[in-house]
């Protein structure tokens, strides 16, 4: 199982890493979904950057959210009270409601086009499967283990760094493996705001009617999300 | 010295313990019995602040626990709680040092002290060491959950139903091994427990509950010889209470230690010279009860008592029943 799994994750990476940096190899493949004469392999930018550029936009906002919403997650639970609780919960559930791409609109008059409004369009999508499990994981501990800890006499602290985090990773990666994974995908909407991305190779394959490049940029965002959630899940166990 | 007064725990309109007031002398075993729901717990967790108490107070050692830092007093006592409660993320070692780590005792002292327990509950530390809870039976991880509690040695153990998961055979071992712990540390312990039996076998006092109250607490024999009319009466179970008295008394104590005719130690084994019978004989760390049992399979008036390869006296069945009669 675990072994199949990491064979699978192996292939996807390699498949991704070859159209990544020598896309020429997939030319012949590519060509069959463009009529002649067209472009096969999209040159305006390395797709090798593209990539980067992607992955960096995508870490970076996710890492804002998993602190936010994890800091956030240990807060609401630390007392029985439900009104912080409500409140993040109804601020979470808004970054997930509004989409990305009203998220975009409503920020680009502020901070600009570019990288700024796509990171924050991420980061607030990002915030509720990782706020969500957050909670669930620490509420969902054995209560026999907790009481056993406050009466062993660790301090509330030990207790969550010791106990109640340790117990709640399991749940709370995987919060951070989906949301992570949305993003990915998400994150190609960023194009469209002039953030540097896969989503450029998509977006100038629908202007130019160009099938190869909407393949090629799909194709590299789907093997990323494959790759990130076959990673993630190898670490969760 | 534990002293509880007025302990009193309301739950919204449930009071969950009612009023309790008792004490438990250094080294002293008290155990709390009662039907399900009754408060057992309920007590138990206001002495170590796991639930504040609605009224009354608790003083350890003449100290308010109010007044004693929560990690302090927690620290000080040994928690052996209803469920085990093992840390299901640390190997058996692990959790039992989990008290000796805050304590922060050196390794070598915190490795020699968890491979001790071990082999005192029976488990090969080798073996179970680095398993996890998971992998261990129900009766494994209780044994785990009372080494944890008794780790760093302290002077106080508070027992939520500590053996309960056990075979009979398992369970007697490890009582005598408690037993034998709690004597030698003098330890003062108070257990929780359904079992009459256990309750009778560990405890000086037993102290019976009923919907929140300590309905009579005392000497184990003075519960058996003069129970409440009503809960306590039917609780304690008047059926064997004879058989009960018995067990609560060695043969040490009523053994006559005269010179005895027509018994003859041959390889271990006494023979009754009239009969060549081989008997089995008593041995000093034997109840009454025991030797009550083996008088009426026997069909004899009395039984050899063998110390050490010995014969050192004899136990007559007349004492044996007198010890038991009624006052
Ligand atoms: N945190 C709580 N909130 C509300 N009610 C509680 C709480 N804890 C206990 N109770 C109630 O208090 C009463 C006593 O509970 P407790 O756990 O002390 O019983 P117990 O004697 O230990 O029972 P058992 O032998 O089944 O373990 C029960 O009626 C229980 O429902
Ligand atoms: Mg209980």
């Amino acid at each position: 199982m675990r072994r199949g799994r990491a064979i699978g994750l192996l292939i996807a990476a390699v498949l991704f890493l070859a159209l990544a940096l020598q896309p020429q190899l997939f030319a012949p493949l590519l060509a069959l979904l463009n009529d002649p004469g067209q472009q096969i392999i999209y040159d305006r930018q390395p797709l090798a950057m593209l990539v980067l550029w992607h992955v960096a936009v995508v870490a970076a906002a996710e890492t804002a959210a998993v602190i936010t919403a994890v800091a956030l997650g240990i807060l609401v639970t630390r007392n029985r009270g439900g009104d912080l609780m409500t409140l993040a919960r109804t601020i979470s559930n808004l970054g997930q409601t509004f989409p990305p791409i009203a998220v975009l609109a409503v920020t680009v008059p502020i901070v600009g086009f570019g990288f700024e409004p796509t990171f924050i369009a991420l980061y607030a999508y990002g915030l509720l499967p990782v706020f969500e499990n957050t909670v669930a994981g620490l509420r969902g501990l054995p209560p026999a283990t907790l009481e056993a800890a406050r009466g062993m006499g660790m301090s509330k602290p030990a207790i969550l760094r010791q106990v109640e985090l340790p117990l709640a990773a399991p749940v709370i990666l995987a919060g951070i493996r989906i949301s992570t994974i949305i993003n990915i995908g998400t994150a190609t909407i960023g194009s469209t705001v002039g953030a540097k991305g896969l989503g450029e190779v998509i977006i100038a394959g629908l202007q130019a009617g160009n099938q190869a490049f909407i393949a090629q940029g799909a194709i590299l965002v789907a093997l990323l999300a494959i790759i990130v959630d076959g990673a993630f899940r190898l670490f969760e166990r | 010295m534990i002293e509880v007064e007025g302990l009193t725990k309301r739950f919204g309109a449930t009071t969950a313990v009612d009023d309790v007031s008792f004490r438990v002398e250094d080294g002293e075993v008290l155990a709390l019995v009662g039907t399900s729901g009754c408060g057992k717990s309920t007590t138990l967790r206001m002495l170590n602040r796991l639930i504040d108490p609605t009224e009354g107070t608790v003083r350890i050692d003449g100290r308010d626990i109010m007044q004693v830092p929560l990690e302090e007093l927690r620290l000080g006592i040994g928690y052996v709680i209803q469920g085990v409660g093992l840390f299901p993320h640390w190997t058996v070692a692990r959790n039992i040092a989990t008290v000796p780590r805050l304590m922060r005792w050196d390794r070598a002292r915190i490795d020699a002290r968890v491979r001790e327990l071990l082999e005192l509950f029976q488990l090969d530390p080798a073996e179970f060491g680095d398993k996890y809870p998971a992998q261990l039976s129900g009766g494994q991880q209780q044994r785990v959950g009372v080494a944890r509690a008794m780790a760093a040695e302290p002077s106080v153990l508070l027992m939520d139903e500590p053996f309960g998961a056990l075979d009979p055979v398992t369970r007697a071992h490890l009582q005598d091994e408690f037993e034998a712990i709690q004597r030698r540390l003098g330890t003062t312990v108070i257990l929780v427990t359904h079992d009459m039996d256990e309750a009778f076998k560990l405890a000086d006092r037993i102290a019976v509950m009923d919907t929140g109250r300590i309905l009579q607490i005392g000497r184990s024999e003075l519960l058996l010889r003069e129970p409440q009319e009503g809960f306590v009466r039917q609780f304690v179970g008047l059926d064997d209470r004879a058989l009960r008295i018995l067990s609560l008394h060695g043969v040490a104590e009523i053994a006559t230690p005269h010179k005895v005719e027509g018994w003859e130690v041959l390889d271990g084994a006494v023979v009754d010279q009239a009969s060549g019978r081989r008997i089995l004989p008593l041995a000093p760390s034997d109840t009454l009860r025991e030797a009550a049992s083996r008088i009426i399979w026997e069909g004899a008036d009395s039984l050899p008592l063998v110390e050490a390869g010995m014969l050192v006296g004899a136990v007559r069945a007349e004492d044996v029943w007198r010890v038991g009669r009624r006052a």
